[in-house]
């Protein structure tokens, strides 16, 4: 043993570099004609994901992994409802394989982006962790991760790891430049879709709804304080054909309540494509429902 | 990049940088539709306009078409029109910055939390009335209810949404999402 008093900080260093060494197999500069460069996490020996919100509309691509081995991709499919685009890749090998992150607020984590030729790589501390949530373009996505971390559109999309050298899954911007984590369980959740269909079905209704309060009188008969006003119905959607109408207040879907545009978003989920539906209503004063079969939400 | 020009001429000396010939006289026929002079070389211009994928830093204020972003005053898509480059060739050799509106929607982000105040039915329709414009009186003809019960329902939508106007009162709860599924 060398008699020497180990730095702290260089100890710190060291280990940042040996979890940044386990990462750089995983990051993939992505190269679309006329758009510049983004950055990817290899998935698997085929596949490459990125952030679907910052991908250019093109169907092809170059991408170049950290070893410089440069492979042709093509755009398999898009999801904004979880940010994910999946790019299928020929020739290139499995990465070795990395273990499952945990995040813990606190935590150090580190975000991995592609620069020119290289691997960029950022620190910071997990900023919080919560349950699962559902994003505008109505994905569901397992946990909310959001990191102290700053990115550019370029770095957007590369691995995330924790400080144990897990992965936390894929990094995104967010509302206000805060930046997410697309979890890993996430993102494999929407691959085979993707791969297969070119996108994640997910259930439509064609509703344009508000949260209101339930009149007073109207509450016991609800159950509920909370509802969701009808302010439009999509021509021709199944709401439509359901007879819904501006005015309507929805208040529980297939026999449960909902409250929030999150309740709704939980009941349209992949599984309720084609289903038939019960919504339940308060039309004019009185209670109402109706049966919809549920249609099929078109990205964004 | 030099100092803006102190009076904006009517007719730019524009100059043309572009990858190859095609693109060249394209970009030569657009300078000449807004109605510029074509100069070279770029030392020249008031302004260049290029397809962004030439090398080397251009002179002067510069409006790429189509490219891919980079140190440019100006960036149009590659379908802009000659009108739109005209505006953007001027505007940059007055020393201003283009862009024009990204088609990219970069907007993932969660569904509305679920707000800690919510109108009731009848305040979402009178607010809606008072944002068609409509005076208490219209507003409660069309409702089928009494102008004072109009007035009863603006005074609690002001003292929920915390707003002293009627316009303050309608882009504050214009701001309350609307969510569509």
């Amino acid at each position: 043993m060398p008699d020497i008093v180990q730095n702290p900080l260089s100890s710190l260093s060291e280990a940042l570099i040996e979890r940044a060494r386990l990462a750089h197999p995983l990051v993939a500069n992505i190269v679309a004609p006329g758009h510049r460069m983004r950055s990817g996490t290899l998935w698997r020996k085929d596949v490459v994901v990125a952030s679907e919100q910052a991908f250019p509309d093109v169907a092809e691509a170059k991408v170049t992994l950290s070893d410089g081995s440069s492979f042709a991709a093509r755009v398999a499919g898009r999801d904004p409802g979880t940010n994910v685009v999946a790019l299928r890749v020929e020739g290139a090998s499995d990465p070795a394989p990395i273990a499952a992150g945990e995040p813990h607020p606190g935590a150090l984590a580190l975000a991995f982006g592609a620069d020119d030729g290289g691997v960029s790589v950022r620190l910071g501390v997990i900023h919080a962790v919560g349950p699962a949530w559902h994003s505008r373009a109505g994905g569901r996505i397992d946990r909310r991760i959001t990191l102290d971390i700053a990115l550019t559109g370029r770095d957007e999309g590369g691995p995330v790891l924790d400080a144990g050298g897990g992965l936390l899954g894929i990094s995104t911007s967010g509302p206000r430049g805060r930046v997410l984590v697309i979890p890993r369980t996430t993102v494999e959740g929407v691959i085979e879709p993707l791969l297969s269909k070119g996108r994640v079905e997910r259930g439509w209704l064609g509703l344009a709804l508000q949260p209101v309060l339930v009149p007073e009188a109207l509450q016991p008969e609800a159950g509920q304080p909370r509802g969701l006003m009808i302010m439009g119905v999509s021509q021709d959607g199944p709401a439509a054909q359901a007879h819904l109408l501006a005015g309507d207040i929805l208040i529980a879907i297939g026999g449960e309540n909902v409250r929030s545009p999150a309740m709704v978003a939980h009941r349209l989920g992949p599984e309720s494509v084609g289903q038939q539906i019960e919504l339940r209503l308060i039309r004019a004063g009185k209670l109402v429902t109706v049966n919809a079969t549920v249609g099929i939400r078109q990205s964004g | 990049m030099s100092a803006p020009a102190a009076t904006v001429p009517k007719r730019l000396r524009v100059c043309v940088s572009a990858s190859d010939v095609p693109t060249r006289s394209r970009l030569a026929a657009l300078v000449a539709e807004s109605g510029h002079q074509l100069v070279e070389p770029c030392e020249s211009a008031d302004a260049v306009l290029t397809d962004g994928a030439a090398n080397g830093i251009l002179p002067g204020p510069t409006v790429a078409l189509g490219a891919v972003d980079g140190e440019f005053a100006g960036l149009l898509p590659t379908e802009a029109t000659a009108a739109q480059i005209d505006a953007a060739l001027r505007a940059v050799a007055a020393g201003l910055t283009v862009r024009a509106p990204s088609r990219q929607h970069r907007s993932f982000g969660p569904l509305p939390e679920e707000a800690s105040v919510l109108l009731t039915p009848r305040e979402v329709e009178v607010l809606a009335a008072l944002g068609n414009g409509l005076s208490n009186k219209t507003a409660a003809r069309q409702l089928g209810i009494s102008p004072h019960t109009v007035k009863f329902h603006i005074e609690s939508l002001f003292r929920k949404l915390d707003a002293t106007s009627r316009a303050e009162a309608v882009a504050k709860g214009l701001k309350r999402q609307i969510v569509e599924f």
